[in-house]
């Protein structure tokens, strides 16, 4: 059907006009569109019918969309009857305001009994109606069909629904609050049905920001009904409410209503209502004040920091420094960091896993000290936890405390931690410290860097996994830069090249980049010296994943290389694998011509070689006998006169 | 066939498309498989391949464990490829597998191969999910009726330098010789007995002689008829694919069979390594093995298996 849209486009576009405006023209682009879907197979003809009627008699074109909605909302085709949902504005806009209102709106509200996937299309075109049922001061109107959209057992449509409510009600007057969304809360709050009450949650935010104060106290003691609800799905909804509810509130009243609706759920005996009290918990600290959240919530917190459940311990695990910068109060921020380490041996490892990810925020609550006296030794016993995911989370946060600890205590005390971590036996917790080496350096500088972990890096450039070598090659142009070039010629120059010969394509190809910033760094006479011979001798290798690699080697470099130097040692190895036995060696080396030829025409000692050396070379390569190699020659032959012109 | 109707740049759009996991509309897969049709109309029921090329096993819809592959040996068209069935069904990305594959084929019809597993076909890909995944990303189920009928087309085997006999599943009861292969009419569901049954099911076994296979199809065969069978026909290797091994190859029968096998952590659960085959020019043959791609982006599934799974 996407398909079939997108060819409609073109012809419906130019007559279309902007969707708040309504213009007599609408209806011939809406009448195409619909015409369309009777006859796919002819989509570029206009309705002959319709576009007589359009020059005569105003009526009877409007009716005619309607009637075809019916006819489309009826068809046995579930994306038939999915496009007349998505046409409906159009529809709308033909009918004009009032007639949306009387007629298109009850209609909807009554036949629609579908499947899901056409009421979620519904619930979401319903939510943009506003400008064509006339604008805000008629947007109650669309309440009606989405109450009833709202209270369905399917939570995706039910949810939709909900959230065009929310979004009409934006901009809804506080009359129309009162007289309108109120009653449809209510209504839906005492539904039968847990779906509806479950629904209703979630609009008594926006109701109660906008309500008079007498409202707000009746929806007050409604939502406290829902938070008792019987049904664990109800009071899930209203725990996620809540967290919107809370910053609708005014201090006095989250003392007095939000403090109690949190309580409720804080004793909820499902733990999976429990684990969602943390975000409006982290609200509630917001909207009071230090010396309110010590008076108010230090039994909750401490009711909190010891439940039972593992989950609920895993979400608090998960939200200490959001909870802990929300509290503002240093007592109770200092009592999570007590938590923060008490959930670092909790016995269940996701709980452990998640307080690693909160390391970098606590280690700006914690004074130095403590994090050294009482952090560290749990830290370095997650180092060895039994569960490699919450080493791999302990790895990919644990160097945020570099900064913290500055050069001197980082080298005493925490690189002891990471080369253990770089010797980890599991490639993901490896591969996670390697990618924050940056951090690392920056705090240590390079030289201490280089003394202490690279004989680890140098280990790790030959590891098993193919993405741990990956990140150290990714490592190389910046230890090369900031170590020099003897440095690299000494200890890094073998291991460049041996990554040009990796069994793993991704890593050979790795590689030659890698060789092309080195070039960019030392300079073209080093490269001459040190890099491009060596590339040039794997052109003989008897493997021809290798032979390529030169090929590709000579694409990726070429930017990077004077004229002079790819005539005296590129072209010639260039010029031998033409006639490689292999076909993708050649249609390779037409590809790397591509990369050549620009740089020789831009230096004008060289750009004769153009029609003397690189055109023969194409031209035997497109009387090849594979069609691949002659393609790949052809594409290079057209760049090559098209630069040239 | 340089003068297509389906112009390079388009299939470049698709294929570049489908790498990213984007499936391509309805019309443009039914557009794919007809051109698909005409291409492997063309191929023979013992497809020539020439070395090098790089051998791989099942795949099963496993997208982002395909894109591992490609990154580990090479991208298409500058690796050739020979890919030995199962490409849908079990993994979530059997339509953007198959169409990505597909479409390759017919960018570089010469620089990959693609033959029909026992999963390309209509019975099984109703059970095993294809059908379904095909129902629920398109709302209909014309594309899965495109793709089984362009599976009728696959070829069922394929000879790498007339040394390495490449198939799905194993050999047949009803067949001692190529030629008896190449003369099979092949266009048609994967019959549920018969030679080209066989090729698609068969497994090798410890034991010798023909048995009876637990998979309801197909037999299984011992050392003796593979050795046989090799001798008189000049074979030096049967590559085949279609079971779980655990190291991603697996020799066996005296080195007379290699099953191979492309699915990491088959299913999402099965904790296997991959592996594919390089053949060099020289027909000299290394194995990559390689772990599952990391997923991300997707939920993540490895978090804490609950103890009553255990």
């Amino acid at each position: 059907m996407d398909n079939e849209h997108m060819e409609t486009e073109p012809v419906d576009q130019p007559s279309s006009p902007p969707k708040d405006s309504f213009i007599p023209e609408i209806d011939s682009s809406a009448a195409a569109d619909v015409e369309m879907k009777d006859d796919l197979h002819e989509p570029s003809e206009s309705n002959p019918i319709v576009s007589a009627d359009s020059s005569k008699s105003p009526d009877s074109e409007i009716v005619y969309p309607i009637a075809v909605l019916i006819d489309e909302l009826k068809h046995e085709d579930l994306n038939f009857r999915l496009k007349a949902i998505k046409s409906l504005q159009t529809i709308a806009l033909a009918l004009g305001p009032q007639r949306t209102r009387d007629e298109l709106i009850p209609f909807l509200d009554e036949t629609i009994d579908d499947e899901d996937e056409v009421l979620l299309a519904l619930a979401e075109e319903l939510g943009n109606f506003v400008p064509c049922v006339g604008g805000v001061e008629y947007s109650h109107i669309l309440l009606r069909p989405l109450e009833n959209l709202a209270s369905l057992e399917e939570t995706v449509v039910r949810d939709k629904a909900v959230s065009s409510i929310n979004t009409i009600s934006q901009s809804t007057s506080q009359e129309q609050v009162e007289n309108f969304l109120v009653p449809c809360i209510a209504r839906l709050s005492e539904g039968e049905w847990f779906a509806s009450r479950a629904g209703a949650t979630k609009l008594y935010p926006i109701a109660f920001e906008k309500a008079l104060p007498d409202t707000q106290t009746l929806l007050l003691n409604g939502f406290e009904k829902l938070c008792k609800d019987d049904t664990p799905m109800v009071r899930r909804s209203a725990a996620i409410a809540l967290n919107e509810f809370i910053k609708v509130m005014s201090v006095d009243v989250v003392i007095s209503h939000g403090l109690k609706f949190a309580s409720l759920f804080l004793n909820d005996d499902q733990d999976s209502v429990r684990l969602l009290i943390l975000d409006p918990l982290v609200s509630i600290a917001k909207a009071l004040s230090a010396e309110q959240n010590v008076t108010y919530l230090s039994e909750s917190l401490n009711q909190i920091y010891t439940d039972k459940s593992w989950r609920v311990r895993f979400v608090l695990g998960e939200k200490l420094v959001e909870l802990a910068n929300a509290l503002k109060d240093p007592s109770l921020q200092n009592n999570l960091s007590e938590v923060a380490i008490k959930l670092m041996q909790d016995q269940e490892a996701e709980v452990r896993g998640a307080v690693c990810t909160q390391i970098s925020g606590l280690s700006e609550l914690i004074p130095l000290e403590d994090i050294i006296d009482k952090l560290l030794p749990h830290l370095e016993l997650l180092s060895e936890d039994p569960m490699q995911h919450v080493r791999a989370n302990l790895a990919k946060n644990i160097t945020s405390l570099c900064k913290k600890f500055g050069p001197e205590r980082t080298i005493s005390h925490l690189l002891p931690i990471f080369l253990r971590i770089l010797k980890d036996s599991f490639p993901e917790v490896r591969l996670n410290i390697i990618s924050q080496l940056d951090q690392i350096n920056q705090v240590i500088g390079i030289d201490q860097l280089s003394q202490s972990l690279l004989p680890a890096i140098f280990e790790l450039a030959e590891d098993k996994q193919w993405r741990v070598r990956l990140a150290i090659i990714e490592y190389v142009p910046l230890l090369a830069s900031e170590l020099g070039v003897q440095f690299y010629d000494e200890k890094l120059s073998n291991l460049s090249m041996s990554w040009l010969g990796d069994p793993v394509y991704s890593i050979r190809q790795a590689a030659t980049v890698n060789l092309k910033s080195l070039i960019d760094i030392f300079g073209i006479d080093w490269a001459c010296k040190s890099v491009i011979p060596k590339i040039m001798a794997m052109a003989t290798h008897p493997n021809y994943l290798y032979r390529i690699t030169t090929v590709f080697a000579i694409t990726t470099l070429a930017p990077s290389i004077t004229p002079n130097v790819i005539v005296e040692l590129v072209l010639p190895t260039v010029e031998s694998l033409m006639a490689d036995p292999i076909p993708n060696i050649r249609f390779n080396v037409a590809k790397s011509i591509e990369a050549i030829a620009p740089v020789l025409s831009s230096d004008k000692s060289t750009s004769d070689l153009i029609d003397s050396r690189i055109k023969p070379i194409l031209e035997k390569l497109l009387s090849d006998q594979d069609r691949d190699v002659r393609s790949f020659a052809t594409r290079a032959f057209q760049k090559i006169d098209v630069a040239s012109k | 066939m340089e003068t297509s109707d389906l112009g390079f740049e388009l299939l470049d759009k698709w294929i570049s498309k489908l790498f990213e996991c984007t499936k391509i509309s309805e019309a443009e897969v039914k557009q794919l498989c007809e051109k698909a049709k005409e291409v492997l109309m063309t191929e023979s029921n013992v497809q020539p391949v020439k070395c090098p090329v790089t051998v791989c096993g099942d795949i099963h819809g496993q997208f982002h464990d395909l894109a591992e592959l490609f990154k580990i040996g090479g991208d298409s068209p500058d690796t050739n490829y020979l890919f030995m069935g199962d490409y849908v069904d079990r993994g979530y990305y059997s339509v953007e597998t198959v169409s990505l594959l597909v479409a390759m084929k017919i960018r570089y019809p010469d620089r990959i191969t693609i033959l029909r597993g026992n999963h390309e076909s209509r019975q099984i890909t109703q059970v095993y999910g294809f059908y379904d995944e095909c129902l629920r990303k398109y709302g209909n189920a014309d594309v899965w009726k495109h793709f089984t009928d362009l599976f009728d087309y696959f070829p069922l085997t394929a000879l790498i330098e007339d040394q390495i006999l490449c198939l799905h599943g194993g050999l047949s009861p009803s067949i001692d010789s190529l030629d008896h292969i190449r003369f099979l009419d092949r266009v048609q569901e994967v019959p549920h007995e018969g030679p080209m049954c066989d090729l698609l099911w068969s497994d090798p076994d410890d034991r010798c002689g023909w048995g009876i296979s637990p998979r309801g199809a197909g037999y299984t065969f011992g050392q003796d008829i593979s050795e046989a069978f090799n001798r008189k026909n000049g074979l030096s290797l049967i590559a085949r694919a279609h079971q779980l091994v655990m190291d991603g190859y697996n020799w066996c029968q005296d080195k007379n069979v290699v099953t191979i096998f492309s699915a990491p952590n088959y299913c999402y659960r099965c904790g296997n390594q991959a592996a594919i085959m390089e053949i060099d020019e020289n027909m000299k043959y290394t194995f990559l093995q390689f772990d599952p791609a990391p997923r991300r982006g997707e939920p993540q599934v490895t978090r804490r298996t609950p103890d009553y799974f255990l």
